[in-house]
């Protein structure tokens, strides 16, 4: 199957999500309506810099077994907490979404000019959006896939996580040909634009009714 | 196809259930095209038709659910129209009279413009090849269905209206937060969908029958067309890792017929559900009613993700008339040069001032507004989501905006003039938008009663299109009252006639009246109070300048009742600004403190300037005020009291006041506590810095000398910078797995060089643990840095 682009993935700024990763705690939190008002605009002005693009793959599994995950398009992981991760997959899907680079020529410009408030928001809403963009490409899958009689696992797995080591971003972005939404890695298999993720997640039969 | 439209609505329908999970029962494995495979096992899938007709269905789908170009490519198809046509002949053939047949239309997969890279009039055209041979294969009615974008709904839906004139039934996908994907409501797609011409409108798949029901509860308050529900068995249930469908029939019939009390007349199944299913619904409903719908027309519009219903309240709807580039010459290079940018700020301006709609009017000189209309739309229904009203002179120009709008828009505006009249009240129409009616014909009717002739003329015409008067307003020809003295009791006539008499709503440009004035916002403020008096309900203003007050003095001159304009042009050109309310009693020892505390950075300058001139030294107010304030900043972050972004003011508002005071400390030679210097740095391949900037303005101000080094800083140089500075307090930070690496490489080869500095590390994936393993500190956050760096300069 060919990579699928999402060139425009449309969501809803996830607030609480947003305030949560900035350290807001309802049960404690002390917050003055100005400053509610103030992170929400923060909030707001961030998603008009941040151009959400996805692209996703879903592969064959060959081999789930052993510390070592092989795909048919040849692709390998070695990783133990992946392999329990897509235990029982037939296939696996691959993806990627990014935010773009003027979120990030925002953060960087404020954070250098005294606006290291409205920086932090611009950061956090991007992080969050941006994870957000994977859920909103799980669930257009998932949809897809009932109709077929598949279903998506729930959550996914990426890069940098338990024993999935982190170098394994090169094979991830090449295969997405991730370079077509403006994503390209450095040598430390870090992404530029840095408000950019890859995951993957296991595909399965569905159960008889 | 007559009997068809005379049924629906008006008995309970009921559709038919799965299609796919019966064929895989059935032994289609996955993998397969299910068209392809439908038709080389024609006996299966017309076993699963005539199933679903024994068990009650009056209306099947026709196994096409995937059969459009897209997904036919995807299994190398190529015969599009051929396979639609037999896939239809054969639902025919296995049906029978029992049943009618529906052209089953899924999404392409694709996601269609402004949404995606798909052009629109390609999706229309691919959907076009697809209905054409569902045609040509005889079906009784189309059934576009499990949209999860209201454009890709729209492009169908225009495709099967330009083909046919069978009914068309439209259903989309809600998640369980009650959107699509795209993050279109029920009530905002119905309202889209049905104005462009479905004949029914619904949803199916993603939910049961149970997360469907307030879905169809919120659409029938607000529906033309008769409503569809086709749940799936249940919610998908995990089990031992597999996703099942596990709801009985029994309870699908119970809560089915929850959705027939609902509103939804046309009933079936989705994922999961069976003949069964179908069976024990049609049972359990057959003393139920169908539920017609209530309304025979909507005054309403739509964006994307919005909908307004205009329903009478107080105030009037506001239209943000900001997007016109007529007297704005910025806006007018910008349209020139084909950008977009400020109209985007333009938007976000007004809709964070609370604007209802948005008039978008990119005529000028040079602007090939067709061009720039279309691409306007696409980014503004993106971008804001508040309803577009087209506001174009020129026809050609609004049936683009119409076309491409994933909304229901509103036109502004439709006048007298025949030429016009003629041609834009069918776009109106095909497209299913709202109007502002002009009372204008040849020449600007001066008096209310020259305008009524037109507004009943023009509302006659429009009757022939099947507008009724919920489906316009009337502009009440706002004229400046400096020209006309009657101008704005002419207008209130107007609106008055309309909402009392002839019962329609209204709109009026406000500015207009106070061209030639002084003081225009009173004038302008007075004129809509008194137009909302007699039941003005739209606004066309500029939300941001737009303020509720009333002068008995604009009231007269808005009435004629100042001749010349005398009384209040004398009154207000010698009124000045009244004086600002005094503050609030705090000594200013406590506004310092307090602006500390609220990150106050726009006044803590002059309030710590005039702390100072009060006698208070330099050094009483960082030592006595403003540390003591930050340090209470960190103890409410601590016990999260605050969250980042308050901490971040705070900091920010000492660093100002601190910008203020040092050169007067030095000034007067004050000598402060020694400061430590601290120096940091994001390590070689790590562009992650925000953490580290955090850390840097906490440490400024709690006196550190900070130097920061920035991000990706090499081995090299921090060790080089370590020397040069002798600082005694380094901080590095990492985020990822890859980069952090370099600090255990900084940190040896500072020991090696036998350096006295010690470390405090921190980021993403750094732990405590690590931090040991390296011989460093550990902080979790800014607050946390400032503690270990002060133990580490002790």
């Amino acid at each position: 199957m060919a990579v699928q682009i999402f060139d425009s993935i449309s969501i809803m700024p996830p607030k609480s999500d947003i305030y949560r990763r900035l350290g807001y705690v309802r049960e404690s939190a002390v917050l003055k309506k100005d400053h509610i008002q103030k992170t929400d605009l923060y909030i707001e002005e961030a998603f008009e810099y941040i151009h959400l693009k996805g692209c996703a793959l879903r592969v064959p599994a060959k081999n789930i077994e052993e510390g070592r995950t092989s795909l048919e398009n040849g692709m390998s992981f070695t990783s133990r907490d992946l392999v329990t991760f897509l235990s029982g997959s037939s296939e696996v899907l691959i993806m990627g979404a990014t935010a773009g680079q003027e979120i990030m020529n925002k953060i960087n410009s404020f954070s250098q000019n005294n606006d290291l408030a409205r920086s932090v928001v611009y950061d956090a809403a991007a992080s969050e959006i941006v994870d957000t963009a994977l859920t909103w490409m799980m669930n257009f899958f998932k949809r897809e896939l009932i109709r077929l009689g598949l279903c998506l696992n729930q959550r996914r797995f990426s890069a940098g996580y338990g024993d999935f080591a982190l170098e394994n971003q090169r094979a991830i972005c090449d295969v997405l040909e991730m370079k077509k939404i403006g994503v390209i890695l450095t040598k430390e298999f870090l992404m530029v634009p840095e408000k950019s993720v890859t995951a993957i997640s296991g595909i399965r039969a569905q159960a008889e009714s | 196809m007559k009997i068809l439209k005379n049924m629906i609505g008006k008995k309970i329908i009921f559709l038919d259930g799965a299609t796919g999970t019966e064929l895989q029962k059935k032994g289609m494995p996955q993998g397969v095209c299910p068209e392809k495979w439908c038709l080389d096992n024609q006996v299966i899938i017309s076993a699963v038709h005539q199933e679903y007709i024994k068990s009650g269905s009056n209306l099947i789908y026709s196994c096409t659910f995937g059969a459009n170009r897209y997904k036919l490519e995807e299994y190398g198809i190529k015969n599009v129209r051929a396979m639609n046509r037999d896939l239809v002949r054969v639902a025919k053939k296995a049906v029978g009279r029992r049943g009618f047949v529906g052209g089953d239309v899924g999404p392409t997969g694709k996601f269609i413009e402004p949404f995606g890279p798909l052009l629109f009039e390609d999706a229309v055209k691919v959907f076009k090849e697809q209905i054409a041979g569902l045609l040509e294969g005889g079906v009784d009615f189309i059934a576009i269905e499990t949209m999860i974008d209201i454009q890709e709904a729209r492009a169908a839906l225009i495709a099967a209206r330009e083909l046919t004139d069978k009914p068309v039934f439209v259903t989309m996908t809600f998640e369980k937060d009650g959107r699509t994907l795209n993050g279109t409501d029920p009530v905002t797609a119905l309202i889209t969908l049905q104005s462009l011409g479905a004949d029914a409108v619904g949803c199916n798949c993603s939910a049961g029958p149970t997360e469907m029901i307030p879905f169809i509860r919120s659409m029938y308050k607000y529906a033309k067309v008769p409503l569809i529900a086709k749940p799936n068995a249940g919610m998908p249930k995990l089990k031992n890792g597999k996703t099942i469908f596990d709801m009985t029939p029994v309870a699908f019939a119970r809560e089915g017929k929850k959705l027939i009390l609902a509103g939804a007349s046309l009933v079936g199944g989705c994922c999961g559900t069976t003949p069964s299913h179908i069976q024990v619904l049609k049972k359990n409903a057959r003393i139920c009613k169908a539920k017609r719908p209530i309304l025979k027309s909507l005054s309403a519009v739509s964006s994307a993700r919005k909908h307004l219903i205009f329903k009478k309240q107080s105030k009037s709807f506001i239209v943000g008339e900001c997007i016109n580039p007529t007297g704005r010459k910025i806006l007018q290079a910008e349209l020139r040069n084909g950008k977009t940018s400020l109209i985007r700020q333009l938007a976000r301006e007004q809709e964070v001032a609370k604007v209802d709609l948005l008039d978008i009017n990119v005529g000028a000189p040079g602007v090939a507004e067709e061009k720039m209309i279309r691409e306007v739309f696409n980014m503004l229904s993106i971008s804001a989501s508040s309803p577009l009203v087209v506001d174009s002179s020129k026809v050609e120009a609004v049936e683009k905006a119409l076309r491409i709008y994933p909304g229901r828009a509103l036109i502004n505006s439709i006048s007298g003039e025949k030429e016009k009249l003629e041609k834009l009240l069918p776009i109106a129409a095909k497209y299913g938008a709202m109007f502002i009616l002009l009372p204008v014909a040849k020449s600007v009717p001066k008096t209310f009663k020259e305008r009524k002739i037109v507004i009943q003329n023009i509302f006659n015409k429009a009757k022939k299109y099947g507008f009724t008067k919920e489906d316009f307003v009337v502009d009440g020809l706002v004229m400046a009252v400096s020209s006309m003295a009657t101008a704005g009791v002419e207008t209130i006539k107007t609106v008055r006639w309309c909402t009392n008499v002839l019962k329609v709503n209204t709109i009026a440009g406000l500015s207009n009246v106070s061209f030639g004035m002084p003081c225009r916002s009173i004038i302008n403020s007075t004129f809509l109070s008194m137009l909302e008096k007699n039941g003005l309900s739209f606004v066309i203003a500029n939300p941001m300048r737009l303020k509720r007050q009333f002068s008995k003095r604009a009231e007269k001159l808005i009435l004629g009742k100042d001749k010349d304009a005398i009384n209040f042009i004398s009154y207000y050109s010698k009124k000045t600004a009244l004086p600002k309310r005094a503050e609030k009693s705090m000594t200013l020892e406590k506004k310092v403190y307090r602006a500390v505390l609220d990150g106050n950075r726009e006044e803590i300058k002059d309030l710590v300037s005039s702390l100072c001139k009060t006698g208070a030294t330099e050094q009483d107010v960082v030592h006595k005020i403003m540390i003591p304030a930050i340090n209470q900043v960190g103890d409410f972050f601590d016990k999260k009291q605050y969250f980042l972004p308050q901490l971040i003011a705070s900091a920010e508002a000492m660093k100002v006041a601190f910008e203020f005071l040092e050169p007067r400390l030095k000034e007067k030679n004050i000598k402060t506590v020694k400061k430590n210097v601290v120096i940091l740095a994001t390590v070689k391949g790590d562009i992650h810095d925000i953490g580290k900037n955090i850390v840097s303005l906490m440490l400024k101000n709690h006196g550190f000398d900070v130097i920061d080094l920035g991000k990706d800083v090499s081995n090299d140089r921090i060790v080089s910078e370590i020397k040069k500075h002798k600082s005694p307090v380094v901080g590095l930070s990492a985020l990822m797995t890859t980069t952090m690496v370099n600090m255990k490489d900084v940190i040896g080869e500072a020991r090696k060089q036998k350096l006295k500095c010690r470390f405090m590390v921190g980021g993403a994936v750094i732990t405590r643990l690590y931090a040991q393993s390296l011989g460093a500190e550990y902080s979790q956050d800014g607050v946390e840095a400032v503690r270990v760096a002060k133990k580490l300069s002790q």
